[in-house]
């Protein structure tokens, strides 16, 4: 129901919204993921505390926790029914507790790079 | 000691001065350095297409030790920090940062006497955030239990190896139960180690509303990064700003020391600015790879000059440009 309190707040003007990709964190203690070719989502980073680890240079003094962000990017216009697709066949393999989807507001990125 | 080979940052705006007149000064120590200059910061963006060229990057994990010139972060939008990519890259996870009482710099304290520890990599530096709807944006705050434990660690040896008495752990863990509640667990774990040294714990506002009205009771603090941030400045300022504030980052491995301020553009080439921040920053990085004498001489003639007041920088109530004020210490050294 609407009411004064959700239609009388301020209003950031919208921009069109695109289903872009998908942060997963994953669990593991068996250091940095390596993934399956998921199709409509390939993977395009993964950090660790916010650091990059892959693709790239890793320092080997970098401390990494159990627990990797890794942001599949979709390789072609997608759906929310084709991440919750990706989802249970990463399910299959991989413990996750959390994901996020990322979406484009306008021709901007509503979400950050890793370090 | 034989020859250390260090990286050179001068980074842009002010920094290429005075990094320039902070070099001639450390060389005038009697320290045998080679120096590597590389590039960084806004001003490598046209010349390298990024803020931190590969080049930069080796010869830091090559020489394992760097000392660096201020930079600008963009705000909002655009590139990363070049600063925070650095603590990442190279783990630099201990961020140290003293608050010591300039004599020349009339304060309302008689004795402040400060060590911030802040932790460096984790927190809402994680650099994790999304707009997780066209009206809100979310920014994770990430702290760890290993990455709690070490900064700890590093703190609480710290302070053992110098003489420092009391260390507290800064915080809002009653309100963030979770994140800020494993830091000070992690605080308090370590703690038990080093029953020598007096541990203790503060709510972060608490210690903002202490530290400006009696900031001689602290010793050591250690924060989680965002506290520390903004704590550290806090310091700062009450023993005459970030001019005095020089900085070390920390890892296992590798070290850069820097100035905590920034790269004061408009005041780029005029040589008026003060470069006490980074030379500090160079006495840290000579004590730290085990050059007292040179660290010492460069702080006592510093101190010398600041003493006599005849020969200061703008901010600290003088005319003297950056080389006038760096070639006054070096003739204060060549007396002690």
């Amino acid at each position: 129901m609407l009411t004064k309190a959700t239609t009388g707040r301020a209003k950031r003007p919208s921009k069109p919204i695109t289903l872009v990709g998908v942060d997963v964190y994953i669990i593991t203690e068996n250091g940095i993921p390596q993934f399956d070719d998921y199709g409509a989502f390939k993977i395009e980073f993964i950090s660790n505390r916010g650091t990059k680890v892959w693709p790239g240079y890793v320092s080997e003094d970098l401390m990494l926790v159990n627990w990797y962000r890794c942001r599949f990017m979709a390789t072609k216009t997608v759906t929310d029914a084709d991440v919750d697709t990706f989802l249970a066949a990463l399910t299959k393999k991989w413990k996750w507790s959390a994901a996020q989807k990322l979406w484009n507001y306008g021709d901007e990125a509503g979400f950050s790079k890793a370090y | 000691m034989g020859k250390h080979v260090i990286t050179m940052l001068p980074g842009e705006g002010t920094g290429p001065e005075i990094c320039e007149a902070v070099r001639k000064v450390i060389d005038h120590s009697g320290v045998e350095i080679a120096w590597e200059y590389e590039d960084i910061g806004l001003d490598c963006l046209e010349k390298h297409g990024t803020l931190l060229p590969e080049k930069t990057i080796k010869s830091i994990a090559k020489n394992k030790i760097a000392i660096k010139g201020p930079t600008t972060t963009p705000i909002g939008t655009g590139h990363k920090s070049a600063n925070v990519t650095l603590r990442k890259l190279f783990d630099l996870y201990a961020n140290v940062r003293p608050a010591k009482l300039i004599p020349v710099l009339k304060r309302p304290w008689d004795q402040i006497d400060i060590l911030t520890f802040r932790e460096n990599t984790e927190d809402s530096y994680a650099a994790i955030e999304h707009m997780v709807s066209d009206e809100v944006a979310q920014c994770l705050k990430v702290i760890t239990w290993p990455g709690s434990v070490r900064i700890a660690e590093f703190a609480f040896k710290w302070a053992k190896a110098n003489g420092r008495k009391k260390i507290q752990c800064v915080h809002k863990a009653n309100i963030m139960k979770m994140t800020d509640g494993i830091f000070l667990d992690a605080f308090r774990e370590v703690a038990k180690k080093y029953p020598e040294i007096e541990a203790g714990d503060i709510i972060v506002d608490n210690c903002c509303m202490q530290l400006v009205r009696n900031p001689a009771q602290f010793d050591c603090l250690v924060l989680p990064n965002l506290y520390g941030d903004i704590l550290s400045d806090l310091c700062a300022g009450l023993v005459g700003g970030l001019g005095f504030a020089p900085g070390a980052n920390i890892g296992d491995n590798c070290s850069i020391f820097e100035a905590v301020h920034g790269s004061a553009p408009k005041y780029a080439g005029m040589k008026k600015v003060n470069p006490s921040a980074v030379l500090l920053s160079g006495v840290m990085m000579l004590r730290w790879i085990g050059e007292e004498a040179a660290a010492s001489k460069i702080e006592k003639g510093m101190n010398k000059v600041l003493a006599e007041a005849k020969t200061l920088t703008y901010d600290a109530g003088g005319t003297a440009s950056t080389d006038q004020y760096a070639e006054a210490i070096m003739r204060a050294m060549d007396t002690i």
